[in-house]
């Protein structure tokens, strides 16, 4: 049906949404977080390709995308529920609960973990959430591996009626892979929801029995998984040889590579582990026995390592042999063995680094590359208008682009999503206790605070705290990658759904003093920060927020084409710095002969915002483009 | 075949554009193609790389010292890459002007057998009126050069593949205009 099967190169993330689109999923639900974004889009490309009913839909935040997959696999449905790592801190509850009520309909959790960790906050494990909510996990090493796990995944999600968690790494997400596409299963199931209340309403008393038959369902997985050879086989000589390696994921096959290229597999097997909740247990000891010593490699954490019972014999993070943290790249890997192999005298491998080659690059003294705001980024006119006003508040910030306000150092905390605001409320009522009152500036993004902002804030209000709240509104989750938002109210596949604007929700929080404004006006921002922070020190003030809107410029660049500021830079500029120290745009650099500041014509987007910032007047609009001047 | 490029840069050069013409290189000649790329945060400003191998890997990355090919698109970027070349490999840089590599590393990549080839893309890429397309300039010059192991016809009828139908003339076009450059420059 459908199509012809073909081969194609995939995104690791993209063969994921085709495994889901080809075991005839129903419900997809998400929160974009690296490097788990490209999943979605991918399903809702499929979806209009193909011509499915598929539901799709960006969510508010992973609890939410949790429970709204959870609700469609309770009906029957298949249902799959995308996050990155972090994500699934925010989902744990529905996680843990609904490993004990189980499912009907498949549900597959992925969750995208990111060694290293390149885009995210922590490095955590997601396969430490299976065992900990017990339920099964599966690890795959490739795109191809991913695509085909899902398709077991929604399987055994419904032989055992239970949620099965698929863990890409980002090396899997983010690498691309020829694959070969079939044909989507097409299930025709009607939403049916059976009540149970002692299973989907269990009162404690119910919940003993639901665990004693959930430690029960996994065993039951776990005698499947020690059948299993298509996620875990070994690699080698069945037979015994002096070093066995277990390893997983993206490890595996960056080993697979390294043993092919140094033709040293007379001294070592491997042993591929693919579901490393419930460990398979007896194959691991089989190999074991078999091997003199054992090196076990996976990332970014100690699953398997954790699990083995007897480890006399097993080297790894737990011996010091693996590095505890950071990425697991093949360098990595390389040494990791040269040292092993070394050690039990086996091989001695040639390094592979190029130290004279690394000498010299290092000489070069090249500028480190840090990330940075897009130039004309309306984040960085707010950032800068709030460092400005306030020199030495303290500035909660959250997780998106704006984190990036860091190197206009207008941002000091950076903890979690939501927490822009409840560190803010924090801040202030630990000040406050010792009678202390300091200007409080919190950042959050508008999909930040769609995601975790209104508890946070209704708590604040409710507990009397005073902080100024800026919402950098630019009608995007722009980190991510442009996933709409509930203010724009267009949903995942593009439909329009309903708007809930800021303000209304701003208001409904109970704050009495919002006001709005476009951040490209930074002297009158300046004037509202002000007004902002009298209303903070009232006797019947409170928390102000101001909501600072202005469109991402890369999702509309259409927007700022409309109101073109080209500037130039006249003799005035002393090359005091201040512009790039203070404002840090990417377009503003210091000229060859480090006397004064020039423009990077290829960068400037003529946002014009910096004319505002030269404390000397030395930015200015050029003649030809004035009459176009907004201000 | 067995060929490993990486592909470096910053954010806005098509570096990804440039993955996908070697991925679609490679299911035309019948290779298993794998491959990594950069996104996220990574992408605000910071350097881009992608990785790929065409023909039987198991891993999508590239270890430092294995790569054959190395394209950059940026002078820094090169610097930082050219570890994953190794020893008889081949390098691209896109550079306005070659004579202001640093010498002491151009003679360490001569000890190691390591082709060195710069080019200024990005001027002809103006001189056509298609700045965007210094990519394939770049990629044009290394076919006509002879240096690396891809035909002229197949890299053609990939862009024709590959290419925004509005781009397709002009992509074409900067094709062609590497290909001449790296063809008469060709030793």
């Amino acid at each position: 049906m459908i199509q012809e099967e073909e081969t194609r190169v995939l995104l690791g993330n993209v063969a994921i949404a085709r495994g889901i689109v080809e075991s005839g999923c129903h419900v997809v639900t998400s929160y974009p977080g690296t490097p788990s974004s490209e999943i979605i889009p991918a399903v809702v490309e499929y979806k209009k390709e193909l011509g499915l009913k598929t539901y799709i839909e960006w969510s508010s935040n992973e609890k939410v995308a949790f429970d709204n997959a959870l609700a469609a696999s309770l009906t029957g449905k298949r249902a799959a529920v995308a996050m990155k790592q972090v994500g699934l801190n925010v989902a744990s509850d529905s996680l843990m609960s609904s490993a004990y009520t189980g499912v009907i309909g498949g549900l597959v959790i992925i969750s995208c973990d990111d060694p290293g960790p390149h885009s995210s906050q922590t490095e955590q494990d997601s396969r430490f959430y299976a065992m900990f909510a017990k339920i099964p996990v599966y690890d795959p090493s490739t795109p191809q591996e991913a695509k085909d796990m899902v398709k077991e995944a929604f399987e055994l999600s419904e032989e055992f009626q239970i949620p099965v968690l698929l863990r890409p790494t980002i090396r899997v997400s983010h690498a691309k892979q020829s694959i070969e596409l079939l044909p989507p299963l097409e299930l025709d199931r009607l939403a049916n929801f059976e009540k149970d209340p002692e299973r989907w309403a269990a009162t404690p008393c119910y919940r003993l029995i639901l665990h004693t038959k959930l430690n029960k369902i996994l065993q039951g997985i776990q005698e499947r998984f020690e059948k299993d050879t298509r996620w875990n086989y070994e690699v080698g000589s069945t037979g015994g040889a002096s070093l066995g390696i277990i390893t997983c994921s993206a490890s595996f096959v960056a080993l697979m590579d390294i043993f092919e290229e140094l033709d040293v597999k007379d001294v070592g097997n491997i042993l591929k582990i693919g579901t490393p909740y419930p460990l398979p247990q007896k194959k691991i000891r089989d190999f074991i026995e078999r091997h003199e010593k054992v090196l076990v490699i996976e990332e970014p954490d100690t699953v398997i390592e954790t699990q083995i019972i007897d480890k006399s014999k097993v080297l790894g993070r737990l011996t010091e042999h693996v590095p505890l943290q950071g990425e697991l790249t093949p360098e990595v890997l390389y040494d990791i063995l040269a040292k092993v192999l070394g050690e039990l005298g086996l091989a001695q491998l040639k390094p592979i680094s190029d130290p004279k080659l690394d000498k010299l690059i290092g000489d070069l003294d090249l500028p480190v590359r840090r990330p940075t705001l897009c130039a004309g980024c309306p984040e960085r006119a707010a950032f800068f208008a709030i460092r400005k006003t306030f020199p030495k508040a303290i500035y909660p910030s959250d997780i998106g682009c704006y984190t990036l306000g860091l190197n206009l150092k207008a941002v000091d905390t950076v903890i979690d999503m939501g927490a822009g605001i409840t560190l803010a409320s924090g801040f202030y009522q630990a000040f406050h206790q010792d009678d202390k009152d300091i200007p409080i500036i919190a950042t959050m993004g508008d999909s930040t605070f769609y995601h975790s902002g209104t508890a946070s804030l209704l708590n604040a209000v409710y507990n009397n705290a005073r902080f100024i709240l800026v919402i950098l509104d630019n009608e995007i989750t722009a980190m991510t990658g442009m996933q709409p938002t509930p203010g724009l109210g267009i949903t995942a596949d593009g439909s329009q759904g309903r708007k809930i604007p800021l303000e209304e929700l701003v208001k409904g929080c109970g704050i009495k003093w919002i006001r709005t404004i476009d951040p490209y006006e930074v002297n009158n921002l300046i004037k509202l920060l002000k007004e902002a922070r009298k209303y903070t020190q009232k006797s019947d003030g409170g928390i102000s927020v101001i909501i600072a809107r202005h469109p991402c410029l890369i999702q509309y660049p259409d927007v700022c084409q409309e109101h073109l500021v080209e500037v130039d830079i006249n003799e005035d500029c002393n090359g005091c710095m201040y512009c790039i120290d203070f404002f840090e745009c990417p377009a503003l650099r210091p000229n060859e002969k480090e006397d004064g500041v020039e423009i990077d014509r290829m960068l400037c987007i003529d946002c014009g915002v910096c004319v505002d910032v030269c404390p000397r007047g030395a930015i200015l609009p050029t003649e030809r483009r004035k009459d176009t001047h907004i201000r | 075949m067995k060929t490993q490029i990486i592909l470096a840069g910053v954010g806005g050069q098509g570096i990804l554009f440039a993955s996908k013409i070697f991925s679609e290189l490679g299911l035309k000649l019948g290779l298993n193609v794998m491959g990594s790329e950069t996104h996220g945060m990574s992408q605000r400003g910071d350097s881009v790389i992608a990785h790929l191998k065409l023909g039987n890997f198991h891993s999508p990355i590239i270890r430092t010292g294995a790569a054959d090919i190395l394209y950059s698109f940026e002078e820094k970027e090169a610097y930082r890459t050219l570890g994953f070349l190794r020893s008889g490999g081949v390098c691209f840089v896109n550079l306005e002007d070659a004579g202001r590599f640093d010498n002491k590393i151009l003679n360490h990549l001569r000890e190691k057998k390591i082709l060195f080839r710069a080019f200024d893309a990005n001027g002809e890429a103006s001189k056509i009126g298609f700045v965007r397309a210094a990519n394939i300039v770049l990629i044009g010059y290394s076919v006509g050069s002879g240096l690396v192991p891809f035909k002229r016809d197949d890299m053609i009828s990939v862009l024709e593949m590959v290419s925004r139908k509005e781009d397709l003339e002009m992509n074409m076009k900067a094709f062609e205009v590497g290909v001449r450059h790296g063809s008469t420059e060709r030793i």
